[in-house]
């Protein structure tokens, strides 16, 4: 399966698969490059061999990130460049349910909390800043600082409770306790570079894996900082996201600024499978959380795909 | 913030990275080679001749922190692969070092040396054992400074008579306290002011003391001291003898010149003479890795300069912006800037000549109030800042800088990673 859709004059910054719906993802997308303009969000199906558009939602700034709600499947939020959060419903097409301004500046990341029943959202920024919503409240329920530089990526715990992780140009990897305000419990100086992404492992709740603009990956154990686990070296540019498998212990993906989308395997450090279907930077990245081994992809270049790289095909 | 530049900055090949970290070593990359700052400690510091280590023999007091520097990231006392000691007045100060370094238990095949540079001591002797980490000689190192102001005797019988004929020469042998008043006369710093510097310096310390905020700095030195008829008393030190909560304007106001008629400079605005000891253990970024150690500190950049030697106390002035340049950083850039307070009047003079915003300058005091064990000052600074830095968490600039008697500055700015 290879299939691909073209978000024509809009470039690709965001991919998420719906926690509901196998065949459904959510892409946010900027005008220009995200650099000036408008952005787009489409919710996109799966169809036989075709994807379908479902949904889309225009907001006057570019759109630099997307999540899904837990809670519920026709709720989806974007994050975007004049800082603000939308709140969508997909069976709303006029606007959003609610606009979360608080931010500053740009919202580069946002992400539901993975904790049943706690409905809670985060969202990270260029301001600096980490921010804690309940997206029925105005007003944020937390303000978390201690990044002196931009936030780029924001992350929950998928296994400790309201503990949550952060990557930032001030090239550190935090960890934080969602309940005690400003005081990270962990900061690991991840690497020598801006870090734009990081993500924790689903089968370890001490992994933490970083990629930034060295264009390295490192594998950290958030209880033991000193000196990183693992390191991944391959991407000729920034690494821009790293996803987790849902489904492999111990495989990764992770999307780069030199086109590529790579897949490794943590036990033996190597790379699986390069993935050169892109003509622009690759920034969206999501691992199919009902299907084994499918990925979706999102680039500059105007194009989600959403495939089965071999390396991660079910053994049959 | 421009979308296009913060963009643009994620833009670098892994190669252009490399070659950048290649041709500019002062840029905010590390690298493996960095000297590291793995743990930085102090005794207190007693008053010279009447205070808590007034009976206490240097060597003691340098084996005090040479232990606790060991016990902090639990190194092996072998691994330590040189030893340089700051001290300004000891005669066998290379002797005294060794005698400290088998009290604790430092083995014999480890080297030891002793530098002077007289009130940089403590600073130098850590630039020299970075030096012999950069030149290959060891990847672990343990620097250090001490000063038993009360066994000094000044002696400068023995000068050769050619010195009187050649200025300069000749101005080396200015009193210190002279030297200050020829600053505070040269560049117009009043009395008021002086006192105003000192009454804030005690009002910092004591404030910093209360507040619990050098406990991370100190280690408690137990020892023996005699009462006035001669009886030994085991104790432990753990504050600063110095420190002088309420020093007022008014009380220092009414104090006299103690070095001029019609002067300016007095005790109450001047260091003190002290007993101490420092160690700062230091080792490159890789082995510090390796060994999981903590970063408490990063050495960025260090300068020597030289200045008029009857105007030493300006040293600072001239040594902080050459420091700062090789570091590639600007005086706003700084968080904490840790100058040693010979005198109120020169401390000042640098503060306002590189227009550095006081709160910056010794937050929680400098040596009007803690004192001035002259070896041990430089290692006493950087324990104080890199302390201090990581009590506040966020990644920060720190300098260390201090005059030097016979005219010199020199400064050195440390990095706190952050936590």
């Amino acid at each position: 399966m290879n299939l691909s859709f073209k978000t024509n004059s809009r470039h690709g910054y965001s991919v998420k698969f719906s926690p509901y719906f196998p065949h459904r993802i959510a892409c946010a997308t900027s005008q220009y490059y995200g650099i000036a303009g408008c952005g787009t969000l489409f919710i996109l199906d799966t169809v036989g061999d075709q994807i379908i558009v479902v949904q889309t939602f225009d907001w006057k700034e570019g759109l630099f990130d997307v999540t899904w709600a837990e809670n519920n499947e026709n709720i989806v939020i974007s994050a975007s460049g004049d800082g603000t959060l939308q709140i969508w419903d997909i069976n709303q097409p006029k606007g959003p349910l609610r606009v979360l301004a608080e931010h500053t500046k740009e919202v580069n990341s946002i992400d539901w909390s993975q904790t049943r029943d706690e409905n809670l959202l985060l969202s990270g920024s260029w301001d600096g800043t980490i921010k804690l919503w309940d997206i029925f409240q105005e007003r944020s329920l937390s303000t978390y600082k201690g990044h002196d530089n931009i936030v780029y990526s924001v992350n929950w715990s998928p296994r400790l409770p309201s503990c949550f992780a952060s990557g930032s140009g001030d090239q550190t990897v935090r960890v934080w306790d969602a309940r005690k305000h400003n005081v990270p419990a962990t900061v690991i100086p991840a690497h020598q570079a801006e870090i734009l992404t990081c993500d924790w492992s689903k089968y370890d709740e001490n992994i933490i894996i970083s990629g930034g603009v060295d264009g390295i990956i490192r594998c950290w154990d958030i209880r033991k900082t000193g000196c990183c686990l693992l390191e991944l070296l391959g991407h000729q540019y920034a690494v821009r996201r790293i996803k987790t498998s849902p489904f492999v212990r111990n495989v990764i993906a992770s999307c780069s600024y030199d086109f590529s989308v790579r897949i490794w395997d943590l036990t033996s450090g190597h790379q699986l499978q390069m993935i050169e279907h892109h003509t622009e930077f690759v920034y969206g990245l999501d691992w199919n959380l009902h299907i084994p081994g499918q990925i979706a992809d999102c680039s500059w270049d105007e194009f989600v795909r959403i495939y089965q790289p071999i390396a991660c095909l079910p053994a049959s | 913030m421009d979308r296009l530049k913060v963009l643009s900055g994620h833009v670098i090949s892994r190669n252009f990275r490399e070659w950048q970290i290649g041709h500019n070593p002062t840029a905010a990359n590390n690298s493996p080679e960095d000297i590291i700052i793995v743990s930085a400690l102090r005794t207190p510091i007693g008053k010279a001749k009447r205070g808590s280590f007034k009976d206490t023999y240097p060597d003691d007091l340098l084996a005090a922190v040479f232990k606790a520097v060991i016990a902090d990231v639990n190194v092996s006392p072998s691994d330590i692969g040189d030893i340089c000691i700051g001290n300004v007045g000891d005669s066998r100060a290379a002797a005294t070092a060794r005698f400290a370094q088998f009290y604790s238990g430092i083995p014999e095949t480890v080297p030891i040396f002793t530098t002077n540079r007289q009130c940089s001591s403590g600073l130098q002797a850590v630039l020299n054992v970075a030096g012999s980490i950069r030149n290959g000689v060891c990847n672990v190192g343990l620097a250090g400074g001490f000063e038993s102001m009360t066994l000094q005797n000044n002696n400068t019988k023995d000068i050769n008579p050619r010195v009187f004929e050649v200025e300069k020469a000749r101005d080396c042998l200015i009193p210190m306290g002279i030297t200050s008043e020829n600053v505070a006369k040269r560049f117009g710093v009043s009395r008021l002011k002086q006192d105003q510097f000192s009454v804030e310096s005690q009002r910092r310390a004591s404030e910093a003391q209360k507040n619990g905020l050098f406990k991370a700095e100190i280690v408690p030195v137990t020892t023996t001291i005699k009462d006035k008829d001669g009886n030994e008393q085991t104790i432990t030190v753990t504050k600063d003898d110095g420190i002088r909560p309420g020093t007022t304007l008014e009380g220092l106001g009414k104090l006299r010149p103690a070095f001029q008629e019609n002067g300016t400079t007095t005790a109450g605005n001047s260091s003190q003479v002290s007993d101490g000891a420092a160690a700062v253990l230091l080792a490159t970024r890789s082995e510090v890795a390796k060994r999981g150690w903590p970063v408490l500190g990063v050495l960025k950049s260090f300068a020597v300069c030289g200045c008029p030697p009857d105007i030493m106390g300006i040293g600072p002035a001239v040594a902080i912006p050459v420091a700062l340049k090789k570091a590639g950083l600007s005086v706003n850039d700084i968080d904490i800037f840790e100058i040693n307070e010979a005198f109120a009047s020169q401390a000042l003079y640098c503060v306002e000549k590189l227009g550095i915003d006081p709160v910056k300058v010794n937050p929680k005091g400098g040596a009007i109030a803690l004192g001035h064990p002259l070896g041990c000052t430089g290692s006493r600074q950087i324990a104080t800042l890199l302390h201090e830095l990581k009590r506040r968490r966020k990644r920060s600039y720190g300098v260390v800088s201090m005059c030097i008697g016979t005219g010199m500055g020199a400064a050195a700015v440390f990095e706190y990673p952050g936590m």
